[in-house]
């Protein structure tokens, strides 16, 4: 088990908080909350170690198309990056869904 | 009109809740957002989920106050550990304290569990026995209802919850069991079960078959609405009694299952709608009885007295005074030619389950009747498993170990004290049936006592570990350990009792026994009859139970 953590610029606000996803197996857990700092903090708790390049990578591209002011924890199960991607996305559009919470 | 079926099987555990409930009533207590996570996973290099794999929501369906509780399946096999399980336990003990209030809230369980969580083994079946309580509780009020939608299906230790439930409904993905058919594999053998062997999987535990067999009450298709017409359905006084109360007809049934005989799904359908064979007469009993602690204790606790249960020599039970009064003595011992192999060395099986409930209701509708004050009721137990068969749980097992637990949970609730005497083993669904249920547990301090959820090599295999790395886990998770110290740091134990020799006691050593039941029961007459004290001794205060002590709190401010 090891702990990782990212930190990227963002100004886009987001309001609303989001939950996707369980720690199955290769799936993940994603917790986002709004940030009111100018920045994309991400922490993430995951039983696969040493993949830690892989996972910048695949926030990388994650926050330079979608520059949102957020705070996420993830809790993964050996997700692919194509998981990772998906459960993000989701979590934004929960995040960025205008019906109320 | 909607002509989509909605699968609820295919959502997670907190889409099911939403689905269900009517819309825009959905509460969730404890959220993930709170972080209220098992504190024991990570320690042992388990990832956990920020809600610990369960969903507790109030809400309303069809415009009644429901509590929906979800268990989240693909998290740990939907294993229960600490936190998930005093989060299930806490939520059913505020739906009693709402309806005993006349703040009517109905229950319901969403099933997709593989039982206690190993890696919080002894957490996972403290939590268990409090849940049954609660559920026997609650149905004074309400009927609680369950549901298995499948993927994982319901085992272990809640498939006795389940069995606990006034009214169930099963899917035909839905699979319900004490013993799943690996476990069942590993402990007796392929020529037992074939856990690859599918057809005999859904014949024996699957939906179709339990609902065939008047172990479930509705086989519903897996769509959300049919789900929750099922549901509403059952939102109503029940007027029959729960199956874990109805033990008259279950255990002449069982008396009359021939474990000799080939089984199959359709035979056991027919033999149970027959209610039983007339004609059967099983081989005649042997007299010889082998020693164990179980009986050691027996005998010398009740002075030797026959048991007066005649037919079923596994299950010792006498009345023998104890201080000023007259006790029911019960005990489950080794019989090496019982009739049904699997529980030859003393583990708790069908007739064993029944039995138990028969002679405690038997005592407890005879201290009614006379009007007398509700006597003491003490376990002796000394058991090593519950019984692994196949026809163990063609004949649902699950659904004798709901019986035992609920004729000890209402004895204890209507006055009489009940006692656990912890003289060797301790283990699984086997001691959620014979004891768990006790007012107060007493153990002695002794090697060969020893409680936990499963043997060790079945422990290690299925969380895919060596033995010594099991070991290792335990020095970091005391409920993981099997010894009695470890058990006593949980704050479940009343008293350690030293200095006795388990194996061949002196007379004057079963007198302080003795002496200590005693001293027990007055304690129990004056406290309550809830199992409280288990979260406010010294040890579950100091750390035993912190986890435990916090959801309760928590899940009191969130609730609505």
């Amino acid at each position: 088990m090891e702990t990782l953590h990212f930190e990227y610029e963002a100004m886009e606000e987001c309001h609303k908080r989001a939950h996707v996803g369980v720690v199955a197996s290769g799936d993940l857990e994603v917790l986002l909350e709004p940030s009111t700092d100018q920045k994309a903090s991400v922490t993430i708790r995951t039983g696969s170690e040493g993949f830690g390049d892989t996972w910048e990578k695949v926030l990388q591209r994650f926050f330079a198309t979608h520059p949102v002011a957020v705070n996420i924890e993830i809790n993964d199960f050996g997700a692919t990056p194509g998981v990772v991607s998906i459960r993000l996305a989701q979590a934004l559009e929960v995040s960025t869904d205008h019906e109320p919470a | 009109m909607n002509l989509l079926k909605l699968s609820l099987a295919e959502l997670n555990a907190r889409e099911r809740v939403q689905s269900l409930l009517d819309e825009g009533t959905y509460h969730e207590l404890l959220d993930p957002f709170q972080r209220v996570k098992s504190p024991h996973l990570e320690p042992q290099g388990i990832i956990p989920q920020n809600d610990d794999g369960v969903v507790i929501a109030q809400g309303k369906i069809d415009g009644k106050r429901t509590l929906v509780i979800s268990i989240e399946g693909a998290f740990q096999g939907g294993g229960i550990g600490e936190v998930s399980g005093s989060k299930i336990a806490g939520a059913l003990e505020l739906a009693i304290k709402d309806n005993r209030e006349g703040r009517t809230i109905y229950p319901v369980i969403l099933f997709d569990t593989g039982g206690v969580r190993l890696q919080e083994a002894n957490y996972g079946l403290m939590s268990i026995a409090e849940i049954g309580s609660a559920i026997v509780e609650l149905r004074d009020w309400v009927p609680v209802i369950g549901v298995i939608p499948g993927k994982v299906g319901c085992f272990g230790g809640m498939s006795i919850i389940a069995g606990l439930c006034s009214r169930l409904i099963m899917t035909r993905e839905g699979r319900l069991g004490l013993n799943g058919p690996e476990v069942i594999e590993q402990e007796a053998g392929l020529e037992e079960f074939d856990s690859t062997d599918r057809p005999l999987i859904w014949g024996t535990i699957g939906g179709a078959q339990r609902v065939a067999t008047g172990f479930a009450d509705i086989l519903a298709d897996d769509d959300v609405e049919i789900i929750k017409d099922g549901i509403v359905s059952f939102m109503q006084p029940a007027e029959d009694e729960p199956r874990s109360a109805q033990v008259d007809q279950y255990f002449s049934l069982i008396k009359s299952v021939d474990p000799t005989a080939e089984w199959s799904p359709a035979s056991a359908r027919e033999f149970i709608n027959q209610q039983g064979s007339p004609e059967f007469e099983p081989a005649p009993l042997s007299s010889e009885a082998e020693p164990s602690r179980g009986r050691t204790w027996f005998q010398a606790l009740t002075g030797n007295q026959p048991s007066l249960s005649e037919d079923v020599p596994s299950f010792l039970c006498a009345d023998a005074k104890l201080g000023e009064e007259n006790a029911r003595f019960l005990s489950i011992v080794p019989d090496a030619h019982h009739r049904f192999p699997r529980v030859r060395h003393g583990e708790v099986g069908l007739l064993e389950g029944w039995s138990i409930a028969h002679y405690v209701r038997e005592a407890m509708e005879a201290d009614e009747g006379e009007g007398g004050t509700p006597r003491p009721i003490v376990a002796i137990i000394d058991v090593p498993s519950q019984a692994y068969g196949h026809k163990e749980e063609l004949f649902g097992l699950h659904q004798a170990c709901a019986a035992a637990v609920n004729a000890y949970t209402t004895a204890r609730l209507h006055g009489h004290p009940v006692i656990a005497l912890i003289v060797g083993n301790a283990i699984s669904g086997a001691f959620l049936s014979h004891g768990f249920q006790a007012n107060r547990i007493l153990a002695f301090d002794d090697a060969g006592v020893n409680v936990h959820a499963m043997s060790k090599q079945s422990a290690a295999r299925v969380t895919r570990r060596t033995i010594e790395e099991l070991e290792e886990a335990t020095k970091k998770v005391p409920a993981m350990a099997y010894d009695i110290h470890s058990f006593n740091s949980l704050g479940a134990l009343a008293s350690l009792i030293s200095g006795i020799d388990a194996d061949s006691p002196a007379e004057e050593e079963v007198e302080t026994v003795r002496e200590k039941i005693v001293e027990t029961i007055k304690e129990i007459r004056e406290g309550g009859p809830n199992l409280k004290n288990r979260l406010t001794s010294e040890n579950a205060v100091n750390g035993g139970r912190r986890a435990s002590i916090d959801v309760r709190k928590k899940l009191a401010e969130q609730w609505k």
